[in-house]
């Protein structure tokens, strides 16, 4: 009877392609079966477009056809609030997909049921890249929306019209999906959520901000290669001449979640769960 | 089928798992046991690929764990009933494990009906007792219906009742011609459930045999004789060659004559006897004779060190 069960197992072998949907999907079942998930979105969300319509306010009275406070221009300016309030929980959601299935135990019953790692882990980076570049895309567009209309009438505010605007705003959102990757990976490479969160601070903040008080030729030769300059680079209409063009700033805000990724998959497949 | 080949497991210099090999067959209950820290929960991480063995290979089905598609429909197991979100409902942690293996939502309401969660099934796991905790994991061991089955100590915090529907679940699903491994450190228990045992102490394999057999090898068979004449009784059964041991409320353990053989020498004798009983080493005794030596943590070592001092 065992030997018909198993011939039976066999013969039911799905496509390459009908798995990698299983993996995606039982992935996706589980970010949506949470309710913090939701919480924490609405939450991030509010909090942004609240803090973007503050910070537009203060743009816009600070003086007509001036140039703005802090020398921001004001496609970067649209999305200050953004960068910190949209970010960093949206990050957090990331990876505590790994984190807290490492807290609970959840992690074995995971590898149970899909035991290649790589394919795992795949299927995390899809369902939260794609999750966090809807997320970036909306609430970009929203914050771009809002400082725009609040600055029209003392500055001009830009429209999506203007050459290079509807690119910087993309971007905008892309740097939300490069950062939730990457924090995917810290998840699983470091398993705990406080030490993951910290360590997701330090790469995508600290290390721009330690960049930030080096002498003049290092504070760009080095400060280019981190997510933080790299995103002020992709979202700005005149990109600064000492960093990277803003293609190459793509480059290196792809570069670091593919390479914490990798780095997450080597570590995950050698280690017991 | 489960296979083990020569499976070691080292945890920096700890040995947890030593040379083990054994068989699991279909068809049975098989009782995987030992005391706490013996091995068993490790050697079923390694069976399923959660663990990478220091050396050795374990199969299911003849084949490594990592190597199966659609794994949940060859092996169904419970590990850690208490590893779940707390945040999520029964349904939706059925729900997304089943989907990771292509099964239907059909078989996630069928095994809710089948735990008796049914009720239950929109309420989040964080306030299930433990023993919901334990049906919803056998829930999940059964999603695949697969012809192999693990459970990891799955009697732990059910009430009698849900002891009960266990034993009767894991001979039925044997019965149906799966393969089923049952892990438990209480021999009571499994004497009641298995018919086949794996006894295991510090990682190394100290018994695979038949329930049966255990009992009839263990070697601990005596006759306990109460008599007002124990003294004089003692020293006749002695010169026949029996082995007596005194008890501490006078009774007598013999061992070397069998009953009749007793009553007939103290009826030559004049010698009463009130009580005259043939007694079996329990399988529970079998069992603590098999790991007395393997024993990590064990009462009475403390208790010994705390006289001493």
């Amino acid at each position: 009877m065992t030997t018909v069960q198993f011939r039976a197992a066999e013969a039911q072998v799905p496509s390459l392609a009908t798995r990698a949907r299983d993996v995606v999907a039982f992935e996706w079942t589980k970010l949506r079966s949470i309710r913090s998930t939701y919480i924490t979105v609405l939450i991030a969300a509010a909090v942004t477009i609240g803090a973007t319509v503050i910070v537009g306010h203060a743009f816009a009275s600070a003086g007509a056809h001036k140039p703005l406070p802090g020398g921001f221009s004001t496609t970067v300016a649209s999305f200050l609030a953004y960068a910190e309030y949209t970010v960093i929980p949206v990050s957090v959601l990331a990876l505590l997909q790994f984190t807290s299935e490492y807290g609970t135990g959840l992690i074995r019953t995971t590898f149970a049921a899909v035991p290649r790692r790589w394919a795992l882990l795949a299927g995390k980076a899809v369902v939260v890249g794609v999750a966090a570049l809807a997320i970036g895309e909306v609430l970009a567009f929203a914050c771009f929306a809002i400082v725009q209309a609040l600055l029209s009438g003392s500055h001009g505010g830009l429209s999506l019209a203007h050459p290079g605007v509807i690119g910087a705003v993309l971007a905008g959102g892309f740097v939300l999906c490069a950062c939730a990757l990457t924090a995917l990976a810290l998840g699983a490479i470091i398993r705990h959520t406080a030490g993951a969160i910290t360590a997701a601070l330090v790469i995508m903040y600290l290390v721009a901000g330690l960049c930030m008080v080096l002498p003049s030729p290092w504070k760009d030769d080095i400060g280019r290669f981190t997510m933080a300059f790299a995103a002020s680079q992709v979202i700005a209409l005149h990109p600064q001449a000492g960093l990277f063009s803003p293609a190459a700033s793509m480059l290196v805000l792809a570069a670091w979640p593919a390479v914490a990724l990798l780095i997450a998959g080597i570590v995950i497949s050698r280690r017991d769960a | 089928m489960i296979e083990l080949d020569r499976v070691t497991k080292r945890f920096g210099p700890v040995t947890a798992i030593d040379d083990l090999s054994f068989a699991v067959r279909p068809g049975h209950v098989t009782g995987f046991l030992g005391p706490n820290g013996a091995g068993k929960t490790t050697t079923m991480r390694i069976i399923l690929g959660l663990d990478a063995p220091t050396s050795g290979t374990a199969l299911v089905g003849g084949r490594r764990y990592q190597q199966i598609v659609c794994p949940l429909r060859l092996v169904g197991a419970l590990l850690d009933a208490s590893a779940v979100h707390g945040g999520r409902t029964a349904y939706d942690h059925l729900l997304s494990v089943a989907r990771s293996n292509g099964i239907g939502r059909s078989r996630v309401a069928q095994v809710l009906e089948l735990t008796g969660l049914s009720d239950v099934a929109r309420h989040r796991v964080g306030t299930f007792s433990l023993g919901m905790k334990q049906r919803l994991g056998i829930a999940g061991a059964l999603l695949g219906e697969a012809p192999v089955l693990m459970f990891d100590e799955p009697v732990n915090g059910l009430d009698p009742e849900g002891v009960r529907w266990i034993r009767l679940l894991l001979r039925r699903l044997a019965a149906e011609g799966r393969t089923v491994l049952v892990s438990s450190h209480l021999m009571s228990e499994m004497a009641l459930t298995a018919d086949h045992l794996i006894i295991i102490g510090r990682g190394r394999l100290l018994a695979d045999t038949s329930t049966d057999q255990l009992t009839k090898s263990s070697a601990r068979a005596d006759v306990l004789v109460k008599s007002p004449g124990a003294a004089e009784l003692t020293s006749l059964l002695t010169a026949r060659g029996a082995a007596v041991t005194a008890e501490g409320d006078g009774g007598l353990a013999v061992t070397g004559l069998d009953a009749p053989a007793i009553a007939d020498l103290a009826a030559q004798h004049g010698i009463a006897v009130y009580e005259l009983v043939p007694r079996q080493a329990s399988l529970e005794q079998a069992y603590m004779d098999l790991t007395a030596n393997s024993t990590d943590y064990r009462a009475g070592a403390f208790a010994g060190n705390a006289e001493e001092n």
